[in-house]
């Protein structure tokens, strides 16, 4: 979103793009393409995300997944990327201990806890595709990142404080992907699936992971989980978790890297 | 002292605990205020929260934290080198939000809330909470401190739209 970077950082296109009910900012480095070829790269990454929320809009009637709650679209007859999704979201579910759970929802079958995260992640595979070796890509705070930034060793993602508006809660350093979800959020993706409830003694949880898509949907389940969250996030395999709890105390896996000097 | 704790998978594994340098991660530039949010937080009208700025730059300092009797005298007006423009009013799912950003020298210097309207105090509350967060990654993004912002949602598509209608108006690419 940050259109004036492009000033500062020649050969760098910066894009937003209003979709998905956010904002999808874009970071190319155009690197051995050309200008024309990654502005058409951005263009193409767009258009796959508009296609998407097409699929997936819960607010559409006629979207493909509204007519799956609706239960007028068979799970054999679902397009091809929400048979991907439905895969995603069982994983999601096991990996989570049942915490994620899209099925549970209600009003029907509502993935939107995995899909920001998985377009956002389809949105930097397109870039990858057109030949873009550097950028990236944020779908309303999820974080999908492809090569290394020109000047650091890594990526360097700030993480939203819960309750301190002015402040960030800490800067990881990532390689992949990086999601955030609050207590501070609202929408149905943060009941929690067992009893209903809304409320969470998470404040926020952060994963660090390959998968965007599952990044999104762990650090929802993470939240809904509360008093189990520390221990979910420990039994996570190939995810790192950074958990702000409501009384304040913090806590992180071991493979979750804070960056060091944090925000000069 | 606030600390984090690692967690460890392996029983055998050393716990880690970690202490971090806190509180450096604030705003830059929060001498510029957050006019507008600290605006928000002193109205009282319900729904309506707007905060107009004159057209010219101007420094706001809080109302909210400090006493008049030992109030600093008002801030000089900056160098005329500064110009500010206000974005549009833009639509979001909740309301509608406009900024005002000041430029100078090439770079964005504030962001300001021009307008904010919500129908319901749950969305206000929210957008309270968020605009901040925007308006640090708007400054922040320049310094290249940071690459992006994990977790700011909801406003942001409007925001960052009323940005770039108020960059677009003083002709900045």
């Amino acid at each position: 979103m940050i259109a004036w970077y492009a000033s500062d950082l020649a050969g760098v296109i910066i894009h937003a793009e209003p979709v998905m009910g956010t904002m999808v900012s874009f970071q190319v480095d155009q690197g051995s393409c050309t200008a024309r070829e990654a502005a058409a790269a951005v263009a193409s990454a767009c258009a796959r995300l508009h296609e998407l929320d097409a699929i997936f809009s819960t607010f559409k009637p006629d979207s493909p997944v509204s007519q799956f709650r609706a239960g007028q679209l068979r799970v054999d007859d679902v397009p091809r990327e929400m048979a991907l999704v439905l895969g995603l979201c069982e994983e999601a579910r096991e990996l989570s201990l049942g915490w994620f759970d899209p099925w549970a929802m209600p009003g029907g079958f509502d993935p939107t806890g995995l899909v920001k995260g998985w377009a956002t992640e389809q949105a930097l595979t397109v870039l990858r595709t057109a030949g873009i070796e550097t950028a990236v890509v944020n779908g309303g705070g999820d974080v999908a990142v492809l090569g290394r930034p020109p000047d650091a060793r890594a990526w360097r993602i700030g993480i939203r404080h819960p309750w301190k508006p002015e402040a960030l809660a800490c800067v990881l350093e990532v390689d992949c992907a990086v999601a955030t979800s609050g207590s501070y959020e609202r929408g149905p993706h943060l009941i929690n699936p067992r009893n209903g409830a809304m409320l969470s003694c998470i404040a926020s949880a952060t994963v660090v992971g390959s998968s965007l898509a599952l990044c999104d949907a762990l650090a929802t389940a993470l939240v809904v989980a509360g008093d189990e969250g520390p221990e979910l996030a420990r039994s996570l395999t190939g995810y790192e978790a950074y958990l702000i709890q409501a009384d304040g105390k913090e806590g992180a896996t071991e493979g979750i890297a804070f960056a060091s000097g944090e925000v000069a | 002292m606030n600390h984090r704790d690692r967690w460890s998978r392996g029983p055998a594994a050393p716990k880690v605990v970690r202490r971090l340098r806190r509180a450096p991660a604030v705003v830059a530039a929060s001498a510029a205020g957050f006019a507008g949010v600290l605006a928000l937080h002193t109205g009282s009208r319900p729904s309506i929260l707007g905060v107009s700025g004159p057209s010219t730059v101007r420094v706001d300092t809080s109302t909210t934290t400090t006493d008049p009797r030992h109030a600093p005298p008002p801030t000089a007006p900056p160098a005329a080198a500064a110009t500010s423009a206000l974005g549009n009013n833009e639509q979001y799912g909740y309301g509608v939000l406009a900024v005002r950003i000041t430029v100078r020298a090439g770079r964005i210097t504030n962001v300001s809330v021009a307008n904010l309207q919500t129908a319901e105090q749950y969305s206000q509350s929210l957008a309270q909470q968020v605009i901040p967060v925007l308006r640090h990654e708007v400054l922040s993004a320049q310094s290249a401190h940071i690459n992006g912002i994990s977790g700011a949602t909801y406003t942001s598509e409007a925001y960052a739209s009323s940005v770039q209608s108020a960059l677009d108006r003083l002709g900045t690419k």
